[in-house]
């Protein structure tokens, strides 16, 4: 959990809203950093968190986690984390010799064309296991999807994608008034001008996402080049409903530290003043 | 609070008055710029003159419409839910995309309210495009249209999320079509009306949506908009209070305009280097020459 974000987005583990859909994307940059912010953030919460990981296996979050403060593999024991290991579970759709049955939530393997209803119905059944649980103080339930691109990349299309996450949103964040946080993954291809709509990648992914989402951060290289002491800017656009209707844009730049990451105006940096 | 208006009526003002019917309303918005709130703005206008609204909502859940209508008279507000459950995935829905036809939406109308003039208000279009084809889209909101169970019909669409024949065949029907953008000053709404007597009406204004809905005009874009971002006005001549003279005479001026540039390809040296018509190429072959044409390997020793 970083704490200069949390003063930027005006939030902390005992005072946030609910029913916010946050779309953290990235385009030839990592923005995973700020998914670990915001698991460490829920978890100190005291939110019901749902993990669904395709990127990495649970030993790195754990690994990033614990470097932040954070115990995935207690959360687990507790049973205040659900986490779906992407990889793993999916070794046995995939290996047809083997004999283990994964969780059905991969099954969309089999079949990519056939949308996300199985994986949905994982998160929502997660999702309520837990509210029905004995443990009763928990908070608002949290998903977090590490990351969207990697459902492209196998094979599921952007359409399918989309009426995920908004089943997600309508399940979690208008029924249970909780949080969704999803990563995308933009692969940076100047996609073609002319026919916005029929480019069935990130792009068009991240455009409807955006319509979507309440609070959306894209993180980005600095356009000038590389820099040891500025690791990219992140752009956070707040659409919830604001006074005289427009968006609230805000430009920061940021560094990545062992422990953490430090986000700064521009201009700012410690390595200038 | 009485809110004064500018004088002169502007094109959005007669939209929102609604006194057409059979009119199909598009406003198209984008990520960086949305177009709900302007919606809610026509919901509300025709809330406030007794008309019957019917919202066919995939977007946003009842309670956040509910909520950004706060303080108007939404008896009239007939809500109808295909936003929990569009796909028919869980088993509570209400309203699935595929039920998106003339007969079905005008059963669902029918059966909530009676009212000739009442308006149906889609968010969102993209949301339907996405499941169904644009050719089915578009000939159900003309049927919508002409069909006579509601007065008009307005839709969000989201432009960027399709592609330009299928925005464009949308358009098409459209008998107003407002495009919003985010400006410096609020919001920019190009306007495109098509009256009954063929002829189509264009316009720009600048407006603001207020927290009752209430929008604002700001009048009309300014030309100069993108140039205030780059805040060039009011520059010093640079070549003041120099210790060296940067200026011209005329004298100079008119030399400095004579000159031919050493690169430049003009019309004197694309005459000087071409010989045209008097040239003539004779070759004479050397001993080491081979002037065989036949074969050309004939002088290698291999």
């Amino acid at each position: 959990m970083f704490a200069e974000l949390n003063s930027i987005l005006n939030v902390s583990p005992e005072h946030f809203s609910t029913g916010e859909f946050v779309l953290l994307s990235d385009r030839q940059s990592d923005a995973s950093f700020l998914l670990h912010h915001f698991l460490g953030f829920y978890l100190r919460a005291g939110c019901q968190v749902c993990f669904v990981a395709l990127a990495q296996s649970f030993s790195h979050y754990s690994a990033v986690s614990q470097r932040l403060g954070v115990n995935l593999s207690q959360a687990k024991e507790k049973g205040q984390l659900v986490f779906l290991e992407g990889l793993q579970e999916s070794l046995s759709i995939l290996n047809p010799h083997d004999a283990r049955t994964g969780s059905e939530a991969m099954d969309f393997l089999r079949n990519p064309g056939a949308g996300l209803q199985c994986l949905f119905q994982f998160v929502s059944s997660s999702v309520d296991h837990s509210r029905g649980a004995e443990d009763g103080g928990r908070g608002p339930p949290v998903l977090l999807v590490d990351d969207l691109s990697m459902l492209l990349s196998l094979g599921v299309g952007v359409d399918a994608v989309l009426d995920f996450s908004h089943y997600c949103r309508t399940a979690i964040c208008s029924q249970l008034k909780g949080n969704v946080v999803m990563l995308l993954r933009c692969d940076g291809e100047d996609d073609d001008d002319d026919d916005v709509g029929s480019d069935d990648g990130s792009e068009r992914l991240l455009r409807g996402l955006t319509h979507q989402c309440s609070l959306a951060l894209h993180v980005q290289s600095l356009p000038t080049g590389y820099c040891r002491d500025i690791h990219g800017q992140v752009e956070m656009c707040d659409r919830r409903r604001q006074a005289g209707g427009q968006q609230r844009k805000m430009t920061f730049h940021f560094k990545v530290h062992d422990k953490g990451a430090s986000f700064f105006a521009p201009g700012t940096s410690s390595a200038v003043l | 609070m009485l809110i004064s208006f500018s004088i002169c009526s502007t094109m959005l003002h007669d939209l929102l008055q609604g006194t057409d019917t059979g009119g199909l309303f598009i406003i198209q918005d984008s990520g960086s710029c949305s177009g709900r709130r302007l919606l809610w703005s026509f919901i509300k206008a025709a809330l406030n003159r007794t008309e019957a609204v019917h919202v066919l909502s995939f977007e946003v859940s009842e309670d956040e419409l509910k909520d950004g209508l706060k303080g108007s008279p939404i008896e009239r507000l007939h809500f109808h839910n295909a936003y929990s459950d569009p796909l028919a995935w869980t088993g509570s829905a209400t309203f699935t995309v595929d039920q998106f036809c003339v007969e079905k939406v005008t059963k669902l109308i029918k059966q909530t309210s009676q009212v000739k003039t009442a308006i149906l208000a889609i968010d969102s279009l993209s949301w339907i495009l996405r499941h169904i084809s644009p050719s089915a889209v578009c000939k159900t909101l003309q049927q919508l249209k002409n069909g006579g169970c509601v007065a008009n019909v307005i839709g969000l669409l989201h432009s960027d999320m399709h592609s330009r024949g299928t925005v464009g065949s949308l358009c098409h029907l459209a008998t107003s079509l407002i495009t919003v953008k985010a400006v410096l000053r609020g919001d920019q709404a190009m306007i495109t009306k098509r009256l009954k007597s063929g002829k189509v009406l264009q316009g720009e204004e600048v407006f603001t949506i207020k927290d009752d809905l209430t929008v604002i005009g700001q009048g009309k874009p300014s030309r100069s908009e993108p140039q205030e971002q780059m805040c060039i006005s009011n520059m010093a001549d640079p070549t003041a209070n120099l210790t060296f003279n940067l200026r011209l005479s005329e004298s100079q001026r008119e030399a400095k305009e004579k000159l031919a540039l050493p690169f430049v390809f003009s019309k004197e040296k694309k005459a000087a280097l071409l010989h045209t018509g008097s040239g003539r190429i004779v070759y004479e072959p050397d001993a080491n020459d081979d002037y065989d044409q036949e074969d050309p390997d004939d002088d290698l020793d291999v």
